[in-house]
């Protein structure tokens, strides 16, 4: 079987140049940049990223309207584009899906950051490139720089003040005629971080806090990863062996029913990991091949990633389950094969036709007490035809269908321990049942792009779909972390998404407007109702099938006063409704408030900047069970930069302090705020490169 | 030329204005349900106290402005002294009570069904203590949904003799 996913093919683009322009999303080509998508998209370089450090990739990323970081602590945080994430979005690491436990609502993205070139964000339907799951768009992650030098390198140190975290990172490389090398390893340590709070309330629970520490929410990061390459004149290939590794603790009162018991001194230190932690390895090797003749380029890869996730936690009885021999709650071993292949054909110089498929397997074992998801396999293949006629230099337009099936196979769960049944005879629980499911998948795209004058208008209308999740089908147990009992249901049908995007754009000399709004429906989204029975003390939610319109928009405005000064204001708004169901009327979970941020940006000398930004959320009070209304805040932020040369090195120094006016705020979408914890305070990160 | 391009803009945007302002829906639930004493029968209050091998009544009353879920009921040992942050401080403890590791901690946890369509229920059960647990102070956790999925929690502290 694996011999026939190897076998299947696709096609994608790979870039392998990177993006050295300024700070700023527009640079000088950016009329093309947006001619080149019909949906909305946003791209950035590395120096991006390096001027909005913090602590995570996506807390980096969500500067960019319509994207948000949800995090859970300060060292991980997940993407959502447009208020949708987990399985709703796809991240993909130079082409190919990356694929964790992406259901998991308490951890984050197993990418180093600094190995990063590249990103581009589409804030639309991606299916047609990436199959299921890009309902929501797609991150697009690229980190295969191509080196120039016989030997050059980077070494970055940084630090963040909140949570006391230290780290280096460091990108060996070079090229000798036709064949190249690069090296990356990353290394950081951060302590529990710190909330302007003395107590929080959780549950029923009154938990005070040491000095406004979140006890347990250290956590440590390793990460390596070597590629080797050739570049010929018509062939290029790379193949690339990473490794991420983290390690971080669960807030200490947050995690398991009866962390009361526990002996645990989690205020002796700031930096140690205690019960409950959890750590994952990602290993991903993968091999992508390029070849273009004249007239048509041929890509083809091949990948194999190991995601293997723990959760750990001191045992203890709840219910009828006796106190567990060891402290493995938890433990996920997913393995993902992935094939693409692909080809684009220049019928003549106006129009070009790109044909692709991929393939996919993925095998998911799982172990320790606690149960939530079963094992399951799930084979997955897709192809697709995409085709781009550009008429003129002002107009392009494009069209696609995309064909899938998707075969899942979920094993069936028995309880471990004995429960009584009705007559009180105690037997061993089936908590999942075998499933076997086959979806099909139907899907197209068409979008064109007009550029009149100083104007840049699109349009995009697409389908998109995804498949439901084991999680979704087979889960049926109690989640300790949110304190509830999920039930899945077996019968779900893929979710689709029916989404028109429009992008209006005009470009100035001085003034560039961006305005992206979108219209989106769902006849069936896969919403896990809160509902009204109880399973043992836990309110009992079950996954159901609901109607959904999403409608909203990001702004952007920026205006270059003088060749120092530079203004820009952006925001977001999303509106998402339940037209059907259960919660008719009511809007999705975690749903980001409207969000608007203004600044000023000062630049002197060649590359020295000082920026001041005020960043605004409004109040969300479009809640669902069991969620509370959150208000209104706003923060004050500055970040600065200044590269020096010293001889040979060039020297980069960065520096950003977030919440200058140390204020006490909420943030929606953060994992933690169910629990009432507020955001962190003044935080300061610096970042110091070395590039030779 | 230009108000070509304007014309659609313009009518793109009101769309989704249109959409935003004008999508009202009946009127949503937003409101949690409540656990309200039942005047000089409330009990179990904070602080009581009561016998192991006796019952322990059970008599609160649920509210809610549209529709009750269901309850649930819960004891567990609070030899610990966690705190829970519904009710009243700690009950003054006794001089001499032994707050060591718990034997054969009483475990109690049952749901209730409430019948559909009611808005006030009152709740009126009679919980045998069994005669072999472990004294001492306890929690008794009562929670109860309302139809649309909101949740309460209400915590009492209660010693068991």
């Amino acid at each position: 079987m694996i011999a026939t996913i190897l076998a299947a093919f696709m096609l994608q683009v790979q870039d392998t140049t990177e993006v050295l322009g300024p700070a700023t999303i527009y640079g000088e080509s950016q009329r093309q940049e947006l001619m080149h998508l019909t949906l909305g998209s946003v791209e950035v370089g590395r120096n991006y990223i390096e001027n909005n450090f913090s602590g995570t990739l996506m807390q980096s990323l969500s500067a960019i309207p319509g994207v948000q970081a949800r995090s859970i602590g300060s060292g991980q945080s997940k993407p959502a584009i447009r208020g949708l994430g987990f399985n709703r979005i796809a991240v993909a690491v130079d082409g190919i899906k990356h694929e964790g436990q992406q259901w998991g609502d308490d951890h984050g993205l197993e990418i180093d950051q600094f190995s990063v070139d590249r990103i581009e964000v589409v804030k639309g339907p991606g299916a047609l490139m990436y199959g299921s799951d890009a309902i929501g768009g797609v991150l697009g992650i690229y980190t295969n720089y191509l080196p120039v030098e016989p030997f050059e390198g980077r070494v970055n140190l940084f630090g963040r003040s909140n949570n006391l975290s230290a780290g280096i990172s460091t990108r060996l490389q070079g090229r000798k005629d036709h064949f190249y090398w690069r090296l990356h390893l990353t290394g950081t340590d951060y302590a529990d971080y710190k909330v302007l709070t003395d107590e929080i309330e959780y549950y029923s629970y009154r938990i005070p806090l040491k000095n406004g520490t979140l006890r347990n929410t250290a956590g440590r990061e390793a990460d390596a990863a070597l590629t080797l390459g050739y570049v010929g004149e018509h062939f290029r290939n790379d193949f690339k062996v990473s490794d991420t590794w983290a390690k971080s603790g669960f807030f200490a009162n947050a995690h398991g029913l009866e962390v009361r018991l526990s002996d645990i001194d989690y205020d002796a230190s700031r930096r140690d990991i205690d019960l409950p932690w959890q750590s994952v390895n990602h290993l991903t090797v993968h091999n992508h091949s390029h070849y273009h003749g004249t007239g048509y380029s041929l890509d083809g890869d091949l990948a194999w990633q190991w995601n293997h996730r723990q959760e750990r936690s001191e045992p203890v009885s709840h219910g009828y389950m006796p106190i567990p021999p060891d402290d493995l709650e938890r433990d996920f071993q997913k393995h993902t094969l992935t094939g693409k292949f692909g080809g684009k054909v220049d019928f003549s110089p106006r129009n070009q036709l790109q044909v692709g498929a991929d393939a996919e397997f993925q095998h998911n074992r799982r172990d320790g007490w606690g149960f939530i998801i079963p094992d399951f396999e799930t084979l997955s293949g897709g192809v697709f035809v995409i085709d781009r006629h550009t008429f003129s230099e002002d107009l392009n337009v494009n069209a696609g269908i995309r064909y899938d099936h998707v075969y899942t196979s979920i094993h069936s769960y028995t309880d471990w321990f004995t429960t009584p049944d009705e007559s009180g005879t105690p037997v061993y629980k089936e908590r999942s049942g075998d499933i076997l499911r086959h979806f099909d998948s139907f899907t197209w795209s068409a979008g064109a792009a007009w550029s009149p004058g100083r104007w840049v208008l699109k349009a995009n209308v697409g389908k998109s779909f995804r498949v439901p999740i084991p999680k979704e089908l087979g889960a049926d147990g109690v989640n300790y972390h949110i304190f509830r009992y999920e039930k899945g249901s077996p019968d779900l049908d893929p979710e689709q998404s029916y989404q028109l995007d429009v992008g209006i754009n005009w470009i100035g000399e001085r003034l560039t407007l961006r305005l992206d709004p979108y219209f989106n429906w769902f006849p069936n989204y896969i919403y896990l109702n809160p509902g009204s029975n109880y399973y043992e003390g836990l309110q009992m939610y079950t996954y159901t099938q609901a109607q959904v319109l999403r409608t909203g928009f990001e702004a952007q405005a920026v205006w270059t006063l003088t060749s120092h000064w530079e203004l820009e204001a952006k925001g977001e708004y999303l509106y998402a409704r339940q037209m059907s169901g259960a919660k008719k009327g009511y809007t999705l979970p975690f749903c980001p408030p409207w969000k608007a941020d203004v600044s000023a940006k000062y630049s002197f000398l060649e590359d020295g900047f000082v920026k001041l930004d005020v960043r605004i959320a409004g109040a969300q009070n479009e809640i669902v069970p069991p969620e509370k209304p959150t208000d209104g805040w706003y923060t004050l932020n500055l970040s600065a930069g200044k590269n020096f040369r010293l001889g040979k090195t060039l020297v980069k120094t960065g520096l950003q302090v977030e919440n200058l006016l140390n204020r006490r705020y909420y943030d929606h979408t953060n994992y933690y705020r169910l629990i009432g914890v507020p955001e962190p305070g003044i935080n300061a990160s610096l970042m110091l490169g070395l590039d030779f | 030329m230009k108000t070509n391009i304007i014309i659609p803009a313009a009518a793109l945007a009101a769309f989704t204005l249109l959409l935003v302002c004008c999508g009202k829906t009946k009127e949503k639930d937003m409101t949690p349900p409540e656990i309200i004493a039942v005047g000089d029968y409330t009990s179990p209050l904070n602080c009581q106290e009561f016998h192991v091998g006796s019952v322990l009544p059970f008599a609160w009353a649920f509210s809610d402005n549209d529709e009750l879920g269901s309850f649930n009921i819960e004891i567990h040992s609070n030899h610990d002294h966690h705190t829970h942050s519904t009710e009243a401080e700690e009950c003054p403890e006794e001089d001499g009570h032994d707050h060591g590791e718990p034997v054969n901690p009483w475990v109690f946890n049952k749901d209730y069904a409430i019948p559909a369509g009611t808005a006030f229920y009152e709740a009126d059960i009679k919980i045998p203590i069994p005669e072999d647990i472990d004294p001492g102070e306890y929690h008794f956790m009562i929670r109860v949904t309302d139809a649309s999925g909101w949740q309460q929690l209400r915590s009492v502290a209660i010693h068991i003799q």
